[in-house]
């Protein structure tokens, strides 16, 4: 028998072990695949709008995947070594020289790796399609899906995975040289200790996950500045880290030594054993439930707030681009130029026309605001009742002599309030008025141009300040269908150039937001799918290697009277709590820090998060389930015979 | 006095067709309330197989096994795993000892198992303690106690649910000489004050001279049957050594 065949029964034998692992390793793969065959793929990048992000986009999580997974084939490997270390023992007492193991374990990972990566590039030509077509689909354009072999995107996955297998694959090799005889075959039992309560640790962590929770919740001061983003919000993120990790550590050894004090509940049934055993392995998994913990808050906590973003897209780009097309007018015949443009598109009629006379001028606030005004651009009342008009808005104003009504500058969440009872001076040529603030709307007229502080005002006061003050013409057209004006757009984009901050036409606007927000819900999906599978893989892996080290303990039990199916439900129920406290300690933070973004987010674009939210727990607790149930299968097989 | 085991004709064959090996041919026991048995043979003869079977732990090929009136061999999992628990101590010679309890954890877990409440839990906790003078490392784990220690709790354990009957599988195989001692006279104190009944497993014969009665096994059949009588340890330990050195073969380690 050869070295190489030894190694590929070796294999065979404990493929239901690697099994799932195996499975991950593959999945991980075929992302990386799809990944970087998007981020080669032309024909996509053709067609949408954001083609340069996107592919450095996919560039840049596509390196993010494969730090984290190869950190997961690390830290799984190092798992596997340990649990066969004894067998490893064996065949050195069998006469086996050193070497001669270490090459048998280093074709071992290396044969896995080699099948793995066949069978990842295979499911990713396969699969990396139909995900295209997902990401085509979410993004709203009609492309030709070009994905799928991709020779390019072949090599790269090959080359990364390579690497990686080549280096853990060396760590397996190194293993049987640093390990004596006796530490190889001596090491499954080292006899594991009752964890001590530490009342202190508990109360710190208990204390740090507070103090982060009220750092994280506390409404926004006044001033809102970088200074305080990082000091607040850096506190509370190391405070939550800790905190994390203490509880895991202390806290549920307090709890679970506190529910052990309750004679008649814990000394009834089963619970007696869950508990102990529980309690027993708690400090071994610290650890990975932290990192679980907080890799699934971030987790929920991107895919809900993209989710949202990608769900309010519409709504956000007609705030920010309200007319399909606008632009400044440059004299009749560039006007007309851009009007036969718009008309000649018979797909997408023109519904409405405007002209929009905006006067710029310098103004002084009666108050102190932490916005720049200037230069206050002024619109007619009748102007900003057309425009409400034309757009189907109810908003409409009724001004008279000096009145005015301020528009809600964009991006920002001064209420009513705050212009109430004050006014503002507006200087013009020859003396200057002063305009009390009688309201505040929240239509726009034009595309965001920072500084976007718009003043309606009524009709003779408009005509008074024209005389004195030019006003510049705007031509607005709004058309039917307008999120469909692919090709209108484009050309009216390039005639108008750049008059505003954003595109002067809508779908421009609503197509790259919708595309952005598309690839990074794409992105983080995938990234949390991924990340997904390797946890559970980790908790699964962790909860079998107990199960394999307390076989002896569950015969014991079936031998003074537990059942089979108390046995069972003891499993689930033990199960239940790994998989349970890091979710819901991971659910917990995402909440808290999901309330704060939604905070941050819903003041920027004014949208609910719940719904968004609650998809991504709930697809969360999915995927733990079908682990959660694989685990109490593979586990009872084990130990339930 | 009543009967508490009655096994008749019992029979265990491994293997299948073309290559069976029989391990136990037709075996009949019966042990008498009050009774301290023990089961002695050479490695292979079949010994453990039978208590095995007894303990309901494996399921005879055929033959008929009365507990305590009940017949076991009519029993489905879950009714043998209540019998166990409630009609049933175990005591082996690896202890058996769950790590992740504590010493009295380990105790009462038949009690907590069958839903006693605390009281009356924590009373035979005490009680059998004492007997076993162990009650000071109670709140101890297995991992901080000796091998002699640790066979005093799992006696401990097989008597809190006041079984019917205790088996014993090489109850000291693992001890040293003074533990093996200490454990021998407790289960003797067991037997004679507490009437309890006890069956035995060993292949030591100092051990088998605490019993009333020792029954030998050969390949799978009864050899012969000792009955102590009125003779003392001494007298009655040398004629099983007698025995043994009838019975040859694998049976070497007497003492």
């Amino acid at each position: 028998m050869t070295l190489f065949s030894l190694a590929r029964k070796n294999i065979k034998g404990n493929f239901n072990n690697y099994f799932v692992y195996f499975v991950t390793l593959v999945f991980s793969m075929v992302i990386y695949y799809t990944f970087t065959s998007l981020q080669y793929s032309e024909k996509i990048q053709e067609s949408i709008e954001l083609s340069d992000t996107m592919s450095f986009m996919f560039g840049v999580s596509s390196i993010i995947l494969i730090l984290f997974v190869a950190i997961f084939i690390l830290y799984s490997n190092s798992f596997f070594t340990r649990k066969r270390k004894k067998e490893v023992g064996l065949y050195a007492i069998l006469g086996l020289r050193k070497k001669t193991i270490a090459k048998m374990l280093f074709y071992e990972n290396l044969i896995m790796g080699i099948i793995a990566i066949v069978i990842g590039i295979i499911l990713g030509t396969l699969l990396s399609k139909l995900f295209a077509m997902i990401l085509i689909k979410l993004m709203g354009s009609i492309a030709e899906v070009d994905v799928g072999i991709s020779i390019l995107a072949i090599t790269q996955t090959v080359i990364v995975f390579m690497v990686i297998i080549l280096f853990t694959s060396v760590q397996g090799y190194r293993l049987i040289y640093r390990f004596t005889l006796i530490e190889l075959f001596y090491d499954e039992k080292k006899g594991e200790q009752i964890p001590k309560v530490s009342l202190i640790s508990a109360v710190i962590g208990v204390i740090l996950l507070v103090v982060s929770y009220w750092l994280i919740l506390k409404p926004f001061p006044d001033e809102f500045t970088t200074e305080y983003l990082i000091k607040n919000y850096g506190i509370a993120f190391v405070a939550l880290v800790i905190g994390t990790h203490l509880f895991f550590r202390s806290v549920t050894v307090y709890l679970l030594r506190l529910s052990q004090k309750n004679k008649s509940r814990y000394y009834r049934g089963t619970r007696i054993i869950e508990t102990s055993r529980l309690l027993f392995r708690i400090r071994g998994n610290a650890r990975t439930f932290t990192v679980i913990a907080l890799l699934s808050a971030a987790t929920i906590c991107f895919l809900g707030a993209t989710y949202s973003g990608y769900y309010s897209n519409e709504k956000r780009a007609k705030e920010v681009v309200p007319f399909s097309y606008s632009h400044l007018s440059k004299g009749p015949e560039f006007d007309s130029q851009v009007e036969s443009i718009i008309k000649a598109d018979h797909r997408h009629p023109i519904k409405a026309k405007l002209d929009i006379p905006v006067i710029q001028v310098k103004g002084i606030l009666s108050f102190q605001l932490d916005y720049d005004i200037n230069p206050v651009k002024l619109i007619s009342e009748s102007t900003f009742n057309k425009v409400a008009n034309a757009l189907n808005k109810d908003e409409t104003v009724s001004l008279s002599g000096n009145q005015a009504a301020v528009i809600q500058p964009r991006f920002t969440e001064y209420t009513k309030s705050v212009f109430k009872g004050e006014n503002i001076t507006i200087q013009l040529p020859q003396g200057s008025s002063e305009l009390p603030f009688v309201h505040m709307v929240e239509s726009n007229v034009l595309p965001f141009d920072y500084p976007d502080f718009f003043l309606v005002v009524s009709n003779e006061m408009f005509a008074k300040i024209a005389k004195k003050e030019a006003p510049l013409t705007y031509k607005v057209y709004e058309v039917e269908n307008e999120v469909t004006a692919q090709a209108t757009s484009r050309k009216v984009n390039k005639l108008v150039g750049n008059d505003f901050q954003v595109s002067s036409s809508f779908y421009t606007e609503y197509k790259q937001g919708k595309e952005g927000n598309a690839i990074t819900l794409f992105i983080f999906g995938f990234l949390g799918l991924v990340f997904l599978a390797a946890s559970g893989s980790i908790i699964y892996f962790k909860q079998l290697t107990e199960a394999n080290e307390a076989k002896g303990q569950y015969e014991i039990l079936r031998k003074i009277g537990v059942n089979k199916k108390d046995i069972r439900k003891s499993i689930k129920r033990q199960s239940l709590f790994v998989f349970g406290l890091p979710l819901t300690v991971g659910i917990l933070h995402s909440c808290v820090t999901l309330y704060f973004t939604s905070n941050f987010i819903s003041n920027l674009i004014g949208i609910n998060l719940i719904f968004p939210i609650l998809m991504a727990i709930v697809f969360f607790v999915i995927i733990y389930a079908v682990y959660y149930v694989l685990t109490v299968n593979t586990y009872n097989r084990i130990v339930n015979k | 006095m009543n009967i508490v085991v009655e096994a008749k004709q019992i029979k265990k064959v491994y293997g299948a067709k073309g290559n069976v090996f029989s391990a136990l041919e037709d075996i009949d026991l019966t042990v008498m309330e009050g009774e301290f048995v023990g089961i002695m043979g050479p490695s292979g003869s079949g010994k453990s197989t039978l208590l095995n079977i007894l303990a309901t732990i494996d399921e005879p090929t055929a033959g008929d096994i009365v507990v305590d009136g009940i017949n076991l061999t009519k029993m489905n999992e879950e009714q043998l795993s209540a019998f166990r628990r409630d009609k049933l101590g175990f005591l082996f010679q690896d202890y058996n000892l769950l790590d992740t309890l504590t010493v009295k954890e380990n105790i009462i877990l038949p009690l907590a198992l069958a839903k006693l409440n605390v009281e009356e839990l924590e009373r035979r906790a005490d009680e059998v303690a004492d007997k076993f003078g162990i009650r000071d490392i109670l709140n101890k784990y297995p991992y901080q106690i000796s091998g002699g220690q640790k066979q005093r709790t799992a006696a401990s354990r097989a008597i809190i649910s006041k079984p019917n009957i205790i088996l014993a599988d090489e109850p000291t195989g693992a001890l040293d000489s003074k533990s093996a001692t200490d454990l021998l006279e407790s289960l003797k104190d067991l037997n004679e004050q507490d009437k309890a009944t006890i069956l035995m497993v060993t292949h030591d014969a100092y051990a088998a001279s605490y019993c009333n009665r020792v029954l030998f096994i050969k390949d799978g059949k009864i050899f012969t049957e000792l009955v102590k009588g009125k003779r003392s340890r001494k007298e009655f330990f040398n004629k099983v050594l007698d025995v043994l050195s009838a019975l040859g073969g694998g049976a070497n380690d007497v003492i």
